[in-house]
């Protein structure tokens, strides 16, 4: 039903939405980490989705608070 | 074209506050309040908040955040300016701002108005901009941290000391509010006991089966949490279910320490993580939904512009409103608080400088707001409801009757019929006394939401709106505890180095006790406190935040000192006066006031005659005796730290003042931002 550049325009702006929603959340956006480990550390060994998760509660849930009163 | 518009919104905000001012009259519309806020919100970021930026911070625009310079993808990510302010937002305001304004509502609406407004322009937005601004230029410093470079190592452990001790005050203060909240109502506690198995099960969800699909898990938790919230009143009105969710108060606190315990030694990803993702949903969504329905609904404000209990013979907590509204107010006016979210997560994401202004101020703007709405929601009850549900039992009375005897001798008018009705139309047996503002609050957003939406789910919105306040006040139980306990064991292992590592169990398992401990104790305390324990460990808790305020405005002062901004220090020093005017005073009346139900000292000689003649058993005298000394003990230490780090801070102006101590600062050097304009 859709022409294939329209659902393509209309995918692109529902990722931004919800990558937008989840860094709002304080939530993990691995997609975004991928990007972020290509453009500044190319050629190293990428953590799974698994792993990054893990170390991003231990970054996230650390030593100061996420919430006030 | 622009001047025109600035004319008018000052314009309107002025003649609204005038209206607020000279009405007299049975009611006013809550448009006014909202229009006097929104204005002076207004005016103040356009003109005071840049004034700030330009001119006090000197704000540059080309500097790289340490966002961008630091970037890793976890902690430090340049996040847009939008994103980032909801972010920001959600983790500045809680149960705080819409606690106090509620309670304060004792003084009338005029006097928390004021203060929340003024409050904020002038002091708690310039303390978060203030603290957000110095924290990004040393590369995400805390709070205590900077104390510690630019202040002094002492200062340093005393404002951790404070930090902790607040805490444990917070958490047990908010943890009182849920446990009033939630005693004798089935379908409360329902409710928020299967927020548990739903967060189990979404860190299962997000972890073990689809790892970092967050926001799928979240969407099924939130629609399990309303099929809870619908199915909270079939178990209230099933006789076989309902008993096993009645519970009194002490059971209930039980329950909420042992949950702190568990949630903080758990792993985050199981219990922690999940419900704060449930609960910043449901926080962001109730808020705009409580806007909307203020701003659509527009309800009459029936409480008087002030009462009579100015004088400090209020029933819900005692004192002047000189100091003690100033006091009761914390969040939404100034928060100190909002100094370690403004020193932790969010200076590593600001994507440039620039952002500050709206993230800093604005950010605080918003909570302000926040607490604008909680006072106009306590505000469209009926005063006499309003003092009906917030007093303590025994001041009102033991009995229906009773209480509407005592509230007519204050001059307002409530029938026993009135509150019966009132209270089956929100599904409860009972709304007398019920202490702790969450409540009134509750009753003041299913009238709004009913008048917009019908009346016919009243009881479902009242449900909704302790629902959420108890969401995230249980979040904010298990991630304090949790900060608490990494507090505690930094502290701790100065004098044992074992208990110092946070990865050694037993030490974790020891400091969470303390911590959970520390709080339970005090959270026990209000709870078996005849009077109903807000009146005790409210104005304790604002004192403590306010002063956390005065040791961040105090930073923030020195900060300024030695960046070469000595003539524009008024900026932060004004606040830091009068916070420090307010707190000490409070915390002097607190301790030495000769009202039993003020101070503590005399309510400690007033219980021990009690138990000379015989009025009070000794076991329960004794215990009373050592918890009013137990809060002497708390006042003088918050009110001692304070002074500490303002004199060892005042050393340091004077010495940059006279040029003997090097205006030099620790700021990360100048690096050019390489995104574009």
């Amino acid at each position: 039903m859709w022409r294939p550049a329209m659902r393509a325009e209309v995918g692109g702006w529902l990722q931004r939405a919800l990558r937008a929603i989840r860094r709002m959340a304080g939530m993990p956006d691995y997609a975004a980490y991928l990007e972020h480990r290509r453009r500044h550390h190319p050629g190293t060994a990428m953590p799974s989705e698994r792993e990054y998760y893990a170390e991003y509660l231990t970054a996230r849930y650390g030593d100061s608070p996420t919430r006030c009163c | 074209m622009q001047t025109i518009g600035w004319i008018l919104v000052s314009v309107v905000g002025a003649v609204s506050w005038g209206v607020l001012a000279l009405h007299r009259g049975e009611t006013i519309n809550a448009a006014w309040l909202v229009l006097a806020a929104v204005g002076t919100y207004l005016v103040g970021y356009r003109f005071y908040a840049r004034f700030l930026a330009t001119r006090v911070l000197e704000i540059d625009p080309t500097r790289a955040t340490p966002a961008e310079r630091l970037s890793n993808g976890r902690d430090f990510v340049p996040t847009t300016r939008g994103v980032l302010f909801g972010h920001h937002f959600a983790a500045i305001a809680g149960a705080g701002p819409l606690v106090g304004p509620v309670l304060a509502a004792q003084f009338g609406y005029l006097p928390g108005m004021l203060w929340i407004v003024f409050g904020v322009v002038l002091g708690g937005a310039v303390q978060d901009f203030v603290i957000l601004f110095a924290s990004m230029r040393r590369d995400g410093k805390s709070l205590g941290q900077m104390a510690k470079e630019e202040i002094g190592p002492v200062t340093g452990v005393a404002a951790m000391v404070a930090i902790l001790a607040i805490m444990i005050i917070l958490l047990a203060v908010l943890a009182l509010v849920v446990v009033n909240a939630l005693r004798d109502s089935p379908w409360g506690l329902f409710t928020i006991a299967s927020t548990v198995p739903i967060a189990l099960l979404m860190g299962w969800w997000m972890k073990v089966w689809r790892p970092g699909r967050t926001l799928e898990a979240t969407s099924v938790g939130i629609v399990l949490l309303m099929v809870s919230l619908v199915g909270g009143r079939l178990v209230a009105e099933s006789p076989v279910l309902a008993p096993y969710f009645t519970m009194n108060a002490g059971t209930i606190a039980w329950l909420i320490i042992g949950y702190g315990f568990v949630a903080s030694v758990l792993p985050v990803w199981m219990l922690l993580c999940p419900r704060d993702y449930l609960s910043t949903f449901m926080k962001i969504g109730t808020i705009t939904l409580l806007a909307v329905g203020i701003l659509v609904a527009l309800p009459p404000i029936k409480l008087p512009a002030v009462t009579q209990f100015i004088d400090g013979t209020g029933p819900i907590f005692a004192g002047k409103l000189f100091p003690f509204a100033f006091i009761t107010i914390a969040c939404g006016a100034i928060s100190g608080f909002h100094a370690l979210v403004a020193s932790g997560t969010t200076p590593k994401m600001l994507r440039r400088e620039g952002d500050a202004p709206l993230i800093g101020y604005g950010g605080m703007l918003m909570e302000s707001f926040v607490a604008v709405m909680a006072l106009c929601a306590a505000a469209v009850l009926d005063p006499g409801v309003y003092f009906a549900i917030n007093a303590p039992l025994a001041t009102l009375g033991g009995s229906l009757d009773a209480a509407a005897e005592t509230i007519r001798g204050w001059g307002f008018v409530v029938t026993p019929a009135q509150m019966q009705s009132l209270a089956a139309s929100v599904g409860e047996s009972t709304l007398l006394a019920r202490t702790g503002g969450a409540p009134s609050l509750a009753v003041g957003m299913a009238q709004i939401f009913a008048g917009v939406f019908g009346a016919h789910l009243t009881a479902l919105w009242y449900h909704f709106a302790i629902m959420f306040e108890a969401l995230f006040i249980l979040t904010t139980v298990d991630t304090g505890t949790r900060v608490g306990r990494f507090m505690f064991q930094e502290l701790a292992g100065h004098l044992w180095e074992p208990m110092g590592r946070t990865s050694w169990y037993p030490s974790t398992v020891l400091a969470s006790g303390a911590v959970v401990a520390g709080w339970g104790w005090f959270l026990l305390q209000g709870v078996h406190d005849p009077l109903g324990g807000i009146n005790t460990l409210w104005p304790l808790f604002g004192i403590s935040n306010q002063l956390l305020a005065a040791i961040a405005l105090a930073v923030g002062t020195t900060v300024l000192m030695r960046s070469g901004k000595a003539r524009y220090a008024w900026v932060t020093l004004l606040p830091l006066a009068w916070l420090l005017v307010v707190t000490l005073t409070a915390g002097w009346q607190k301790i030495f006031a000769a009202d039993p139900r003020l101070g503590f000292l005399a309510h400690a000689a007033a219980t021990g005659a009690q138990v000379a003649s015989g009025g009070v058993d000794p076991a329960t005298g004794a215990r009373l005796i050592f918890n009013d000394r137990l809060n002497v003990a708390v006042a003088a230490l918050f009110m001692a730290v304070v002074v500490l780090v303002v004199i060892s801070s005042a050393r340091v102006w004077l010495g940059i003042l006279r040029g003997t101590t090097p205006a030099t600062t620790r700021e990360a050097p100048r690096v050019a931002t390489s995104y574009a304009r």
